[in-house]
């Protein structure tokens, strides 16, 4: 399990975060939501540990980060990151010579799934096609957890329905996602738990089958409630 | 092959084009550098001994036989040295930069990589190191070479010899080139220290941006002040207290201070403060 406790940042005088709390199991999509600069990409980066923390805590399986940790949690950013100069063959190998995680044989399935061919160099490569390698550099490690980042953001429809089909697959099966979006439209269906940020605070958070069950409201209803009251 | 090496093979790899352009820049430039040297000298010689019908004798004592110097102090082997430094000493810092800046973020990457930070900045620093050990081994192998070019276009008797150990000894290429295993230590080590130094306050500026800027120069400052302190106490003091060899001995102690200090501050800033 993430345990994200209280967790508060400061970028200067600006509270970025102001006491963030919430958790994400094994087996579970989590969203994180909220509109661009609410904090969704500082939680992941603190996360990673790649931005220190003013306060809070954040603890995965029981344990602060550690660099052990990086083989059971990875995190795919909106841009990637792999040197541009480098082919998608490159930046396999790059990945297998130091993850011990690296699953070559999921990789080989996840290039077919995609359509990409292993010469072509990343910086050849339409936005939509780095989004789908940047995915596979991190889908294609057997971690517990995958915390990706706008996956969806300028990518055209095809290659949308081509990531969310990921989520859908054996791809993503037992693994915990933590996925930041302000576009919800392709995995609404697909999410477990949901978390509304605004302004560095936990607004509202909720299990949205729950909701779906109880309540009879989707997502975007629950949204539309705390975004426009 | 463990993780450390692979960054230290992969950070070299990353500059290896613009490396091996600084390599043949230097070995072009010089050895035509000892073409055109040796082409003006005999060009004048030919000059006075066939036009103003001065002998042969004459012109060597009136003008001196050519040396492998007359090549060394121009700027046709000057010039490539200098490229390579600024090259290198340009590099310290885009060895870093390149990672977060621009379109590029790899430093995601790096810092999520299953190792110890600290074998990230080691591996940068292992990079620099062995890029200037590789240029200085380009010199001291094409040394002979420029020497054979030199003897091969200007007749015995219109020129000194050397010996390439005499080239070497010679004053700023005794720096590059140490002569004992002891200067090869206190040469490089110095190096490696001002590499760490200046490795450690570009973490303070990539931890603290704007602070960190002023961090960096207030930590480089320090490590200077730590490592000229017996030197500067001297100075201060108007005494001379300390033996050269007790100064020496000092000097290397601090050296290990400051580059074992700049290691570990920016182990610590790499683990809790840098921020992608």
């Amino acid at each position: 399990m993430i345990e994200v406790n209280d967790i508060t940042k400061k970028f200067g005088r600006k509270k970025v975060l102001k006491g963030v709390s919430f958790t994400a199991e094994q087996g579970e999509i989590t969203c994180i939501i909220g509109i661009n600069g609410v904090g969704k990409t500082t939680i992941l980066n603190a996360i990673m540990n790649l931005t220190p923390l003013n306060e809070g805590q954040i603890l995965i399986n029981g344990e602060t980060i550690h660099k052990h940790s990086y083989e059971k949690i990875t995190f795919i950013p909106d841009a990637i990151i792999m040197q541009p100069n480098m082919t998608i063959a490159e930046s396999m190998q790059f990945m297998a010579d130091f993850y011990d995680s690296w699953n070559q044989e999921r990789a080989t399935e996840l290039l077919d799934f995609f359509k990409l061919q292993e010469d072509e160099k990343i910086n050849d490569l339409s936005k939509g096609n780095r989004a789908k390698v940047n995915l596979l550099l991190g889908l294609a490690l057997d971690v517990d957890y995958l915390l990706m980042d706008e996956p969806f953001s300028g990518i055209d429809i095809f290659s949308r329905e081509q990531i969310a089909e990921v989520f859908t697959s054996h791809l993503v099966e037992d693994r915990g996602v933590i996925i930041t979006t302000h576009e919800i439209g392709d995995i609404e269906h697909l999410i477990d738990k949901v978390v509304l940020l605004d302004d560095g605070k936990v607004l509202k958070q909720f299990n949205s089958e729950e909701v779906r069950e109880e309540e009879g409201k989707s997502v975007v209803d629950v949204m539309r409630e705390v975004y426009q009251p | 092959m463990n993780r450390f090496v692979k960054l230290v093979n992969f950070e070299l790899s990353r500059f290896m084009k613009v490396y091996l352009t600084l390599a043949a820049l230097t070995i072009i430039v010089q050895v035509a550098g000892v073409i055109v040297k040796a082409n003006e000298y005999m060009a004048k010689a030919n000059e006075a001994i066939n036009e103003d019908r001065i002998p042969m004798a004459q012109f060597v004592e009136q003008n001196g036989a050519m040396s492998f110097m007359d090549f060394t102090r121009s700027l046709w082997f000057m010039g490539p040295i200098a490229i390579c430094a600024a090259a290198l000493i340009f590099y310290i810092f885009m060895i870093w930069y390149r990672d977060w800046l621009g379109k590029n973020t790899f430093i995601y990457r790096l810092l999520m990589l299953p190792t110890a930070r600290l074998n990230v900045y080691l591996a940068k620093a292992a990079s620099i190191v062995l890029m200037v050990l590789g240029l200085v081994s380009v010199q001291l192998i094409i040394l002979p070479l420029e020497n054979s070019v030199f003897k091969w276009m200007v007749p015995v008797d219109f020129r000194s010899d050397m010996t390439v150990g005499q080239i070497i000894n010679w004053d700023y290429l005794s720096m590059i080139i140490p002569q004992t295993f002891t200067e090869f230590i206190l040469y490089y080590g110095a190096g490696f220290m001002a590499v760490s130094i200046l490795f450690t306050a570009i973490l303070f500026e990539r931890s603290f941006k704007w602070k960190g800027i002023i961090a960096g120069i207030g930590y480089i400052a320090i490590s200077v002040i730590i490592f000229a302190l017996p030197v500067l106490s001297m100075i201060f003091l108007n005494r001379e207290y300390l033996y050269p060899l007790e100064i020496l001995g000092l000097e290397v102690a601090l050296g290990i201070v400051v580059t074992a200090m700049s290691i570990g501050v920016g182990n610590y800033l790499l683990k809790k403060k840098v921020t992608v």
